[in-house]
């Protein structure tokens, strides 16, 4: 029985350019913030999409093999081993998916028959599907009767253990390190894999994490980031119990030669209108607002405390509040089409029994009170008449150094021919809850 | 279990589009670059976490407790843990090493069991503190009665007992080859382990995540400049785009 794969690259996808706003500070471009979980679990999903292998594929193999089981994962070979072109090939249904850190499958050796040649590897799609993988070009199989492996006419080596029926081998390609590698267990019957390949996939992250971890930083500078990020959002608090902590421990020099960051800009305010955003307190955050940094009725800013206040009326179920608030000072903005989206979903709510379970629900959740906070915010800081960039209003530096490493990641892998994964931020804080369960 | 790799370049003639086009190097505008810097995506609920992650490995307690309440943001760990560790840690920085031990086994007894080198060069500090007060007999007598069974299982940590001790014979200690171990980075290095094992033992990673990711930033950079020429963040206290060089 031969199982056997195809290496093919994928297409790099080209998303449609973002129209670039005008306008300074447009608070709106923290909007993608409040998006649902729903919605953030679908943009994951498709910066990561690519089909994977899930069967055989049936219709272009060798005819020598018969399909035996009904899921397309088993195969019999049915032909007459004379010679080298007697030889069955069954391929996967798609080309192994290349946009992460290793691919990997294994095929289970039922019965190696009286000659015991049976083999695992890679080809790409059209390979000749009567002879065994590494004995044409583009490919290379490792090989049960010898255990050998094959790699293009005439090139082949010892490489492991013979195997045969009752073995699991496996077959895989670690793009980080651009090696292919096979494996070989006695089945025990552990799902989903034989080889731990969770583990081996763990140890080469390490590996590559030690290449990285060489590198020298500037001295303290996390320490400065998180600092700025602190003061950024105006969590002053924090900041505060920081700076004290820092004083008493004994590298004190932490804020060496990088100077005071632009933003303490209004920290206080900030800190108390976030307060009472947070804490839904949407009338006294207006009236704070107004008194400290009078804003336009028309401008953006008002239009998030408004559909927030209302949002918060029902929230605490005032429906006939939600309303009449909704009439006099929402429906002014329903001209706007920037607003639209947020609008609309606002105002669905009202349509719900219990608005908290259905699918906007999320609008009540405290991670949209943060977005309207942190728009607030940001509206603040471009009041600052010493701002030089008004990108540092929107992004913290620790954001922008995110957005940096997350678009060079994936230019990165595109240059490479899409192998490998790239950098999610995302993904990388749940690894760090991840590696804590193990 | 079998585990065996081949390079992926050893192929036969395998086609490698990342090859043909490595010839020059590709131009990103400033223009473009920051339209791809928009389009990101990231969760303020994330950097919070990842923020939250270094008050808590880097053991600001207090802060953390605050930054619980100002950003809604749960702590990874039990805050009272950290109190306990930076005890530890403090006490190691300090001198105390004898204290310090005591309060690792009061938080968790197997730390130490498990982690024979931990527990040398906690002995090995007291060792260097001891020297450092001048308590010249309290220290040939730990040497020998502690330390010295310990360079017989390990010769690691016979070289280290060999330099240490010859702290003992130099009179103008600054001077000395070893000098130092006396000087307080050695404290700091040993506070560290000390901090990295507490948090080992507690489930938890011994380094926070940003430092990490700030490396692998420099080094994505790095590796991307073989292929483009595009606009990179050298200075990363202002995180400020500079023009890529044509």
């Amino acid at each position: 029985m031969v199982a056997n794969e195809v290496v093919a690259a994928a297409a790099a996808v080209v998303e449609e350019p973002a129209p670039a706003s005008a306008g300074a500070v447009d608070p709106m471009r923290l909007a993608s913030r409040w998006r649902s979980p729903a919605e953030w679990g679908a943009a994951a999903a498709e910066m990561e999409a690519e089909p994977a292998p899930s069967e055989l594929n049936t219709t272009n193999s060798s005819g020598l093999f018969a399909v035996v089981s009904t899921d397309r994962m088993s195969v019999r070979y049915l032909g007459v081993n004379q010679h080298g072109h007697d030889v069955g090939v069954v391929q996967a249904n798609r080309p192994a998916p290349t946009r992460r850190a290793v691919y990997y499958f294994e095929m289970g050796v039922k019965n190696a028959g009286q000659k015991g040649q049976t083999s695992i590897g890679f080809t790409t799609e059209n390979f000749k599907m009567r002879r065994q993988p590494g004995w044409e070009s583009n490919s290379c199989g490792y090989h049960g009767d010898d255990g050998y492996l094959y790699r293009g006419p005439g090139k082949s080596e010892s490489f492991g253990p013979k195997f045969t029926s009752g073995d699991t081998i496996g077959a895989g390609i670690n793009y980080f390190s651009q090696e292919f590698f096979f494996t070989v267990t006695v089945n025990f019957g552990k799902e989903p894999f034989c080889f731990d390949i969770e583990g081996y996939i763990f140890e080469e992250k390490m590996k590559q994490q030690s290449v990285s971890d060489k590198l020298d930083l500037q001295p303290d500078i996390s320490h400065w980031i998180v600092r700025s990020y602190l003061l950024h959002y105006g969590y002053q608090d924090t900041l505060n119990s920081f700076d004290m902590a820092s004083e008493t421990d004994p590298p004190s020099n932490h804020q060496n030669g990088y100077g005071e960051p632009p933003e303490m800009y209004g920290l206080s305010h900030r800190k108390l209108l976030r307060q009472l955003i947070m804490s839904g307190d949407i009338d006294s955050a207006f009236k704070k607002l107004g008194e400290w940094y009078p804003q336009d009725e028309t401008s953006v800013i008002c239009f998030l405390l408004h559909s927030q206040r209302f949002i918060e009326f029902i929230g605490a179920g005032q429906l006939e509040d939600a309303v009449k608030y909704a009439r006099s000072n929402l429906a002014n903005f329903l001209t706007h089409k920037a607003f639209d989206g947020l609008l609309k979903e606002s105002v669905a709510l009202l349509a719900y029994e219990k608005p908290a379970e259905s699918c906007i629900g999320y609008l009540l959740d405290s991670p949209q009170r943060e977005f309207v906070a942190d728009a607030v915010n940001a509206a603040v800081l471009s009041t600052n008449p010493n701002m030089k960039d008004p990108e540092s209003c929107l992004y913290s530096c620790l954001e922008k150094l995110l957005r940096q490493l997350t678009v060079c990641s994936f230019e990165r892998r595109a240059f490479s021919g899409d192998q490998g994964d790239a950098f999610l931020l995302h993904k990388e804080v749940q690894s760090c809850d991840r590696s804590r369960c193990s | 279990m079998f585990l065996s790799r081949i390079v992926l370049r050893d192929l036969d003639s395998i086609d490698s589009p990342a090859a043909s086009m490595a010839s020059s190097k590709k131009l990103v505008t400033r223009d473009e670059w920051e339209r791809k810097l928009r389009d990101v995506k990231i969760r303020k609920e994330d950097m919070n976490r990842l923020v939250m992650n270094f008050l808590v490995t880097e053991g600001f307690v207090d802060a953390a407790d605050k930054f619980r309440v100002e950003s809604g943001t749960q702590p990874d760990i039990d805050l009272a843990t950290i109190t306990d560790r930076m005890e530890v840690k403090r006490a190691v920085q300090s001198g105390n090493v004898q204290e310090a031990i005591e309060k690792i086994n009061d938080l968790n007894p197997t730390i130490l069991d498990t982690n024979p080198q931990l527990y040398f060069h906690l002995q090995q500090q007291k060792l260097i503190e001891l020297i450092r007060a001048g308590k010249i007999n309290e220290a040939l007598e730990f040497a020998q009665e502690e330390l010295a069974p310990r360079g017989e299982e390990n010769q690691v940590f016979l070289e280290e007992i060999e330099k240490t001790v010859a702290l003992l014979v130099f009179e103008d200690i600054k001077n000395c080859p070893y000098g130092e171990l006396l000087d307080v980075s050695q404290r700091l290095k040993t506070a560290s382990e000390v901090n990295a094992a507490i948090l080992t033992s507690q489930s938890h990673e011994k380094d926070p995540k940003l430092p990490s990711l700030l490396k692998m930033l420099i080094w994505t950079q790095n590796q991307l400049d073989e292929k483009a020429a595009y606009p990179r963040i050298n200075n990363f206290s202002t995180a400020a785009l500079e023009d890529p060089a044509i």
